[in-house]
């Protein structure tokens, strides 16, 4: 932060003893401790001894009275409580101690709250030292234009304007306060204001980054910044999905669907939404599947999967490849456990498909990227990342590993919850070779194979543009362009600190980028079709879905929905990213969610939510059966009972549409409405949320 | 519908494809059949191809394998514990060295095999030009783009050619090209979309495997279902952009596709033929039915779309593999009977397609991605008891092995699908402009048909 203070004529002087730099803040202006404003009484100024910068001579409204001012400074530098200069500023100030003028000693009082643009804020200022006939003049020096009210008056009255960016704004402005003898003293303060989210903002924003926000969670992201809600959510503990994983009724064990019903559990109510919708996100990137695998026996296995991939959620990508790599359901879904060295007699040589889909579909993709996630050309040709000659180095990688805890290599524990552990006997101690050229030697052994080798995937370059475009489709918008890939996957390479792979730094920049909040320019193909399983949960969150017994039993999703969480058909996802479905081909754009919109899952899609809101609606029941899930309307009645259909589409422009509901489609729910005028308000709720869940607004995340 | 009554219905509805009716509910249908109908008055017979997609890689060197001599001895020294074991030997009418053997849970295809309606083809791969192993090597001759990854060589078999700018399946191309796309009811997949179908102008309808669809919103009481109806109409015409017009259209042709789909459906008979539970079975139990009311949709070619996972197998080989292949023969088995009770033999040709062949190395207990591998297809006018192609030789480190046996193919995937398009109703000049690499190649190479 940086912060000035200049006494007219006492430039010279206190440059010199500012020579702490700008560091050296007085913050008795800024009682909060996250000092959004300040005030300062150390000059930054590089130049310390040149006391005509322009920056200072234009301030200087009395010039002349340099021999009256030194000693002023002086006082303000102890009154200020500068605890690092007081020494200094007498040491250096002593010279000019004896020619004490009797300039006013100001003082700056900006508030001390977080200040969010179009707040209208009061900044006070304290004289000491000669209060009486004291003439006042403000003026802003820097930032965007703020209205300003009471220029000459001892407490300035700002309106901080509402610019359109979700970067903070930063202002200075400055006071002048003169006294009777002419004797002048000049003062800055800084400020910033951050966005304050008005309620569709914050709807918006939700939808990017939450499996669907309910009416309070919106509330409580009003009023916050974009950056103070992700920080917020990536501070909240995770909620793991294993606690919820129950036993089947009447059984010792889980099965399938109690998988399927701790995910409903955790993804309705968790109070993380970020941290489960980015986990959901990197479900269909690290895939693995119970659906027609003999995963589909280990639930447990399934959600410790989860679980692995909410931990890492925010953490470094590093991590979550080792952590996704070792996960013993990833080791049999894509049978690198288990995999044993090459035997030359038997024609054996170890498995490949881990080798290969690790770098495919977890980390580089088949191709060299730049990175804003363009293909890199050589005489128009895309360019390989690997050949066989790789995969058959990271095949003998994944060799030697099996459950944790086995007592010997064929005898494996069968513990799907914690990460495999290697039996060297077992790994392929020839040499291996991996990406870029690198080796490991032979007589490596597994664990450290097994770190080189993830090392090198993850320093290659193809990471950073890989991943972050992924997940920007996931979160943000089928086609973003390579500037925001880059900007992204820049954040990716080095978070600011050095770091590389920091997840939550990628996850800001992605959810906190121009292109996914659109303050400046609108983007024509700015969003999304989404995904039809989340349009279902962020109903189901809505409208308090529950049953009476508890229980989540959806047996179909991957028949209605056309996806389910782990319930892809291959370890290709449900959808591609470079899908591009038919009715887009001429304009080029991908839509990888239309990959799925078959007939029969659209028709099934919709099927499936008009049996939750119309057959299920709980208020149009009048005993209810324990196991059904039904939805709970209550609130959408009685709005619509007591404050009429207009207030009620409203309600639903927030929660379903961030405020996206157009005029054609409000018109179609009032026309929709009419037919059904004479009904009952829970008949009437049922059909319109019907009709919300199967509009192209609802179904288009922009 | 304000058909009451079966037989009005039944009525209506070929006075609709007829051209001389006219009801809102059916318009779309109607025409559709009428364009079908006046584009198609070159082509006087009924065909209909369907492709059975085997996912995930099908290691189908084991499908077809030595029976006897080096051949053999070649084979189980490359295989080791991933022999086939007593497979059935086939009198293919081409003599080949070292036997034709076919793997024994494949059983029920023996009789239609030896009926002379189901044929195999050998060595078969996606080449683009003929390759030999030094021009492998030296990179002398253009090879498929990432040859062994799944989605790019399923994409390449389904394509029918390398991408290009297009991504257009052959199935699509060449239902197009006879200009027998007008129907949606042309282009059925029972397993979602996949490029094989999809074309400039035709894109699969997806059908369910139950066959009807009902769609909740629009039952009850007609007035109501009217207005809802009409709701639906305005909100999916109104769109602000083109993805989210994408998602606005498929939804609204979904809907009337399902209804004119489901009108036409109800009028099904039942077949006699009994089909498994498994999926394959079920889906081609759905083909079936849809080609039962084929003579109602006014269509002269269809195209149908089916697919099978599991095939992928890095594990468990010796365990997956027999049940897949079991699978397979018991579906089409079924599939065969069915089309017998429709008297479709001659006019239905079924086909596989699978991402590669495997390796023939084994990594313990299962195989890894390879090339070239074996395909077979079925129906009256297949020129069937045969083996078309080659017996690859499964010998480790041959002339053919580009590594770890994974072998280059002796045929090109075009090549074998040029004989079917042709089949389909393609002119020569058609089938080559279809295929662009097939020029690389002998079109005439593989006599699959009578």
């Amino acid at each position: 932060m940086k912060m000035r203070f200049l006494s007219f004529a006492a430039i010279l002087l206190l440059s010199a003893c500012g020579g702490g730099g700008e560091t050296n803040s007085n913050n008795d202006a800024a009682p909060d401790s996250s000092s959004s404003s300040n005030t300062n009484t150390t000059s930054p100024n590089n130049d310390r001894t040149d006391s005509n910068s322009d920056s200072n001579t234009q301030n200087n409204i009395t010039p002349g009275s340099q021999t009256e001012t030194p000693n002023n400074t002086v006082e303000q530098g102890d009154e200020s409580g500068n605890e690092s200069s007081p020494e200094e500023d007498n040491e250096e100030s002593e010279g000019a101690a004896d020619n004490i003028g009797t300039a006013p000693i100001v003082d700056l009082k900006p508030p001390g709250a977080v200040l969010r643009k179009g707040n209208e804020i009061i900044i006070n200022s304290v004289v000491t030292s000669p209060t009486e006939h004291l003439t006042y003049a403000w003026t802003q020096v820097a930032g965007p234009e703020a209205t300003l009210i009471g220029t000459d008056s001892q407490n300035l009255t700002v309106i901080l304007p509402t610019t359109h960016s979700v970067k903070k704004d930063l202002f200075t402005f400055s006071l002048t306060v003169t006294n009777n003898a002419g004797l002048s003293t000049y003062v800055e303060t800084d400020i910033e204001s951050v966005n304050a989210m008005n309620e569709f903002q914050a709807s918006a924003l939700l939808q990017q980054a939450t499996l669907g926000a309910t009416l309070t969670e919106i509330q409580a992201a009003t009023g916050l910044s974009e950056e103070e809600w992700l920080d917020q959510q990536i501070l909240l503990e995770p909620t793991y999905h294993t606690p919820f994983l129950e036993n089947y009724p009447d059984r010792e064990n889980p099965s399938h669907i109690n998988r399927i019903d701790a995910w409903w559990k955790a993804s309705l109510s968790a109070p993380d939404q970020l941290r489960q919708r980015v986990a959901f996100a990197l479900s269909e990137i690290f895939v693995v599947s119970d659906a027609n695998t003999s995963l589909k026996g280990e639930p447990e296995g399934m959600v410790a999967y989860y679980d692995t991939l909410l931990k890492h959620a925010f953490g470094n990508f590093r991590t979550l490849l080792e952590s996704v790599t070792l996960s013993p359901v990833m080791g049999v879904y894509l049978s690198h456990l288990g995999n044993e060295k090459a035997d030359a007699e038997r024609n054996i040589r170890p498995d490949e498909n881990y080798a290969r889909e690790v770098m495919q579909l977890f980390t580089i993709g088949l191709n060299e990227l730049n990175l804003d996630g363009t293909a890199k050309l050589n005489d128009n040709n895309t360019i390989p990342t690997y050949s066989q000659q790789e995969i058959a180095g990271f095949a003998k990688v994944f060799t030697g590993w099996t459950f944790a805890y086995s007592a010997r290599w064929d005898r494996p524990s069968r513990n799907y919850t914690l990460p495999m552990h290697a039996f060297s006997d077992y790994h392929s101690m020839e040499e291996k070779a991996l990406l870029n050229g690198d080796i490991i030697p032979a007589g490596t052994g597994p664990e450290e194979s097994m770190q080189q080798a993830l090392d090198n995937l993850f320093s290659h370059q193809n990471v950073a543009p890989f991943i972050c475009k992924q997940l920007i489709q996931r979160l943000v918008k089928s086609n973003p362009t390579p500037a925001y890939v880059e900007r992204v996957a820049s954040v990716f390479n080095d978070n600011g600190q050095g770091v590389r792979g920091d997840l939550a730094a990628v996850v800001k920049a992605i959810l906190l980028d121009d292109e996914a909040r659109k303050y400046s320019s609108v983007l024509v193909h700015s969003g999304k079709i989404k995904e039809p399983i989340l349009t279902k949960v962020h109903l189901w969150r809505v409208l308090n879905a529950r049953s009476e017994l508890n229980q989540y039993y959806t047996w179909n999703l991957s028949t209605t929905y056309g996806q389910g969480p782990l319930l892809s058909p291959s370890v290709f996802n449900f959808f591609r990213p470079d899908h591009v479905p038919n009715e887009l081909q001429a304009l080029g754009l991908v839509a990888p969610e239309l990959q799925i919109a078959t007939d029969s899952n659209m028709i099934a899609t919709t099927n499936g939510h008009y049996s939750d809101l119309v057959w299920r609606m709980a208020e149009r029941k009048n005993t209810l059966n324990p196991k059904t899930i039904y939805m709970y309307g209550q609130s959408d009645i009685t709005m619509l009972s007591n404050n009429g259909l207009q207030a009620l589409l409203d309600y639903y422009n927030l929660v379903y549409f961030a405020g996206s509901m157009s005029d054609s489609t409000r018109s179609a729910l009032v026309d929709l409405d009419s037919y059904f005028a004479r009904k009952d308000a829970v008949h009437r709720v049922a059909q319109l949320l019907y009709m919300v869940s199967l509009s192209p607004d609802f179904n288009y995340q922009n | 519908m304000p058909y009451s009554n079966e037989q009005s219905r039944r009525a209506f509805l070929s006075l609709c494809l007829k051209g001389g009716a006219s009801i809102a509910a059916l318009t779309s249908l109607q025409l559709q059949a009428l364009a079908s109908s006046a584009s198609s008055s070159t082509i006087n017979d009924y065909k209909a191809l369907v492709c059975i997609f085997l996912h995930g890689g099908s290691d189908s060197l084991n499908m077809l394998v030595p029976t006897s001599g080096s051949e053999r001895a070649d084979y189980e020294q490359s295989r080791q514990n991933l022999v086939v074991t007593e497979p059935i030997t086939l009198n293919t009418t081409t003599h080949f060295s070292g036997g034709v053997g076919l793997h024994p849970s494949m059983s029920a295809l023996e009789p239609i095999f030896n009926a002379g309606q189901l044929g195999f083809v050998g060595g078969v791969g996606t080449l683009i030009t003929p390759t030999s192993l030094a021009d492998y090597k030296n990179k002398a001759v253009p090879l498929p783009g990432h040859l062994f990854s799944h989605n790019d060589q399923q994409a390449t078999w389904m394509h029918g050619q390398e991408k290009v700018s297009l991504n257009t399946g052959w199935g699509a191309r060449i239902l197009e090209r006879l200009n027998q796309h007008a129907s949606f009811t042309s282009n059925i997949s029972l397993a979602g979309a996949n490029p094989w179908q999809v074309g400039a102008n035709t894109t699969p309808y997806a059908l369910n495997k139950n066959g009807i669809t009902k769609i909740n919103a629009l039952r009850g009481y007609q007035p109501q279902v009217d207005h809802v109806k009409s709701i639906v109409d305005r909100l999916l015409s109104t769109t602000t952009n083109p993805i989210q017009d994408a998602y606005a259209s498929r939804l609204s042709s979904s809907i009337s596709n399902v209804q004119n789909m489901n009108a036409l459906l109800e009028q099904a008979p039942t077949l006699n033929t009994q089909f498994s539970d498994n999926p394959l079975s079920e889906q081609l139990a759905a083909v079936a039915k849809s080609l039962s009311i084929s003579n109602q949709t006014g269509n002269k070619r269809q195209i149908f779309f089916v697919s099978l996972g599991g095939f992928d197998t890095h594990d468990d080989q010796l365990i997956r593999q027999p049940a897949l292949f079991a699978t397979l023969a018991t579906a089409l088995s079924e599939f065969h009977s069915a089309l017998a009770e429709l008297s479709l033999q001659e006019s239905v040709t079924t086909f596989t397609m699978s991402d590669f062949g495997r390796t023939l190395t084994s990594n313990g207990d299962g195989t890894d991605h390879g090339w070239a591998g074996n395909q077979l297809l079925m129906g009256a006018a297949v020129n069937g008891k045969e083996l078309h192609g080659t017996m690859l030789s499964q010998q480790l480190e041959s002339a053919i092995d580009v590594g770890g046996g994974r072998l280059i193919p002796q045929f090109s995937n075009e090549q074998y699908f040029a004989p079917i398009a042709k089949w389909f109703g393609l002119s020569d000049i058609e089938v080559s402009d279809i295929f662009p690499n097939l020029a690389n190649f002998d079109a005439a190479a593989l006599q699959l048909f009578k």
